[in-house]
């Protein structure tokens, strides 16, 4: 399937398909995260069927319908792959733990082996945060390693 | 005050007297306009002739009288202007710019042509002097971005074939206006030709600079303006964009160029911020705008200009109409989908007015504005509701093709 791109300035992006049934369909992203999904005529792709308005979570709901990978199914899978991968959720407490505090206060690295490979925090993801990066409370960090190291660097995290 | 004309309050006694009649004026004229906007939505047309309409029937001679606040009015204008065209940059990042050049040049020029010089004949036909006639010529060129986009929301055709030919238009358009306002600002001087020339090389010199500027350093400023606190975003980006377009309008640059390529410049989490912080900011003044310019028209001013208004409309509706498909047609768009890119061009709106403000405030023809103010408050109204209807008037034999269409 061969997706086309033509940027809307001001507004988005706009991809374009045809499915392999012959369905003409059009996907505009917008700036702000809406989308836009417009059906086009069979006969005339300069007519538009329908087309629905999508939030950003009605989106990415869609997209799961759809079969779209996200992110914990994917990392159900990593953990099937790497026999006795453990991968944790931790949420910072207000105080207490490394809360205020650099990861590299923790050395979680070098006493438990178990990395921290992203950290949450409020809708925003940082991958890989390096030893400087300060947590705050309500921070989500992601831990993996085996399932001993993480539970130790769970420990570390909350106190 | 709103009182009947010729009964006036004594105003200018006490200081606390005048501020509470400001600020009462200032409430009702607010009031109108949340009224108007209220009735523009559930009608489905744009706000910006129902602003204008307000203004002028609160104007010169009118009925209604507002005279403490014209000082407030007339700044807030100014404001009006500078926070409009800042958005309207801050819509476009460079790359689309880049992109539209590319894309459209050629159509753009050719929209460019046909639809300033109906404008420009216009004017000299009725006897006006040749930079009067030069504004009415952009008065006639703009089609207006911020009612067209609106509307290509409303009625869902953001997904559709066409829109990025008619995005790229108006990009088009907004790109020549930072080029046209500085030459139209110099020669509203009025300096000798040499003088003039030299004024409109510094003019043109300083836009070049300030997009090369954009393109090349636009993450350096942004970076440097950016603050979590959305306080402290909203001082900045304002405290910024009134600095650079004071000092644009002091080079005649004008004001409302130098917002634009500020807002060119902001881009990245900066613009993403700014564009959900400063549009309430903006329509707000933006409003004030709309009613100052017809405050400054007498009602009686616009019986007169009618007629012409009228003839100029039908005319550049057509050339827009002309323009649109053929730009359309050149990207392989289909019959009804040119049809929908010509008539989606028709509305005019706060561009068309911030030209004519500029003829306005410098005194260049005294029918400029009452001209400016029927015919957008026409293309207005018209533009948008052929736009609506655009799926349902059937398409004229000249756009359909002769020849079976490619199919894609």
């Amino acid at each position: 399937m061969e997706i086309f791109e033509t940027p809307l300035p001001g507004i988005g992006v706009r991809y374009e398909f045809t499915s392999e049934l012959g369905d003409h369909v059009g996907v505009v992203i917008r700036r702000d995260g809406k989308r836009d999904v417009a059906l086009y005529d069979r006969q005339d792709p300069d007519s538009c069927r329908g087309t629905m308005e999508l939030t950003d979570s009605d989106a990415s709901k869609l997209a799961e319908l759809l079969g779209g990978t996200n992110i914990t199914a994917r990392l159900d899978s990593l953990r099937h792959m790497v026999e006795g991968l453990a991968i944790e959720w931790v949420t910072m407490p207000k105080t207490g733990g490394l809360t205020g505090q650099t990861i590299g206060d923790g050395h979680i690295r070098t006493t438990t082996s178990a990395s921290v490979v992203a950290v949450i925090r409020s809708d925003s993801g940082i991958p890989g945060p390096g030893p400087e990066f300060r947590l705050e409370p309500g921070d989500t960090v992601l831990v993996m390693g085996s399932e001993d190291a993480v539970s130790k660097a769970r420990i570390i995290l909350i106190g | 005050m709103f009182t009947p004309a010729g009964v006036h309050f004594a105003v200018d006694a006490a200081q606390p007297a005048h501020a509470s009649v400001v600020l009462i004026e200032l409430g009702i004229i607010l009031l109108v306009l949340a009224g108007l906007g209220r009735l523009a939505a559930r009608i489905g047309l744009p706000s910006v002739p129902l602003y204008l309409l307000a203004g002028l029937v609160m104007g010169k001679g009118s009925f209604f009288k507002v005279d403490a606040g014209e000082e407030f009015l007339a700044i807030g204008a100014q404001i009006g202007v500078v926070l409009l065209l800042l958005l309207l940059g801050l819509e476009y990042s460079p790359a689309d710019l880049k992109h539209g050049l590319k894309t459209t040049w050629l159509a753009g020029i050719l929209d460019g042509l046909a639809n300033t010089i109906p404008g420009i004949a216009f004017g000299l036909i009725l006897g006006w002097s040749p930079v009067a006639s030069l504004l009415l010529g952009g008065v006639t060129y703009m089609s207006s971005s911020g009612i067209i986009a609106r509307l290509l929301d409303d009625f869902d055709r953001y997904a559709n074939r066409e829109t990025p030919v008619i995005l790229s238009l108006l990009v088009m358009e907004d790109i020549v206006m930072a080029v046209f306002l500085p030459i139209v600002a110099v020669l509203l001087v009025g300096s000798s030709l040499a003088q003039g020339a030299i004024a409109v090389g510094i003019a043109l010199g300083l836009v070049a600079i300030a997009f090369i500027v954009s393109f090349r350093f636009s993450s350096h400023v942004s970076r440097a303006v950016h603050s979590r606190s959305r306080e402290l975003l909203l001082l900045s980006v304002l405290g910024l964009s009134f600095l650079v377009a004071g000092v644009a309008e002091a080079a005649q640059v004008s004001a409302a160029v130098g917002a634009f390529l500020l807002g060119l410049t902001l881009s990245g989490q900066v613009a993403d911020e700014v564009r959900t912080l400063l549009p309430p900011l903006r329509d707000v003044f933006g409003g004030i705008f709309f009613v100052f310019f017809g405050l400054t028209i007498d009602p009686r001013d616009l019986l007169p200009v009618l007629v012409p208004a009228l003839i100029l409309a039908v005319i550049t509706a057509f050339t827009k109409i002309a323009t649109g498909s053929w730009a359309a047609a050149r990207a392989g768009i289909g019959p009804r989908g040119r049809w929908r890119t010509g008539l989606s061009l028709i509305p005019r709106g706060e561009f068309s007015i911030v030209i004519a403000g500029l003829g306005v405030a410098a005194g260049a023809e005294s029918q400029l504005g009452p001209l400016a103010a029927a015919y957008v408050l026409i293309l207005a109204v018209v533009g948008s509701v052929l736009m609506r209807m655009a799926d349902r008037i059937p398409v004229p034999g000249i756009i359909k093709p002769r020849t079976q269409p490619p199919r894609p």
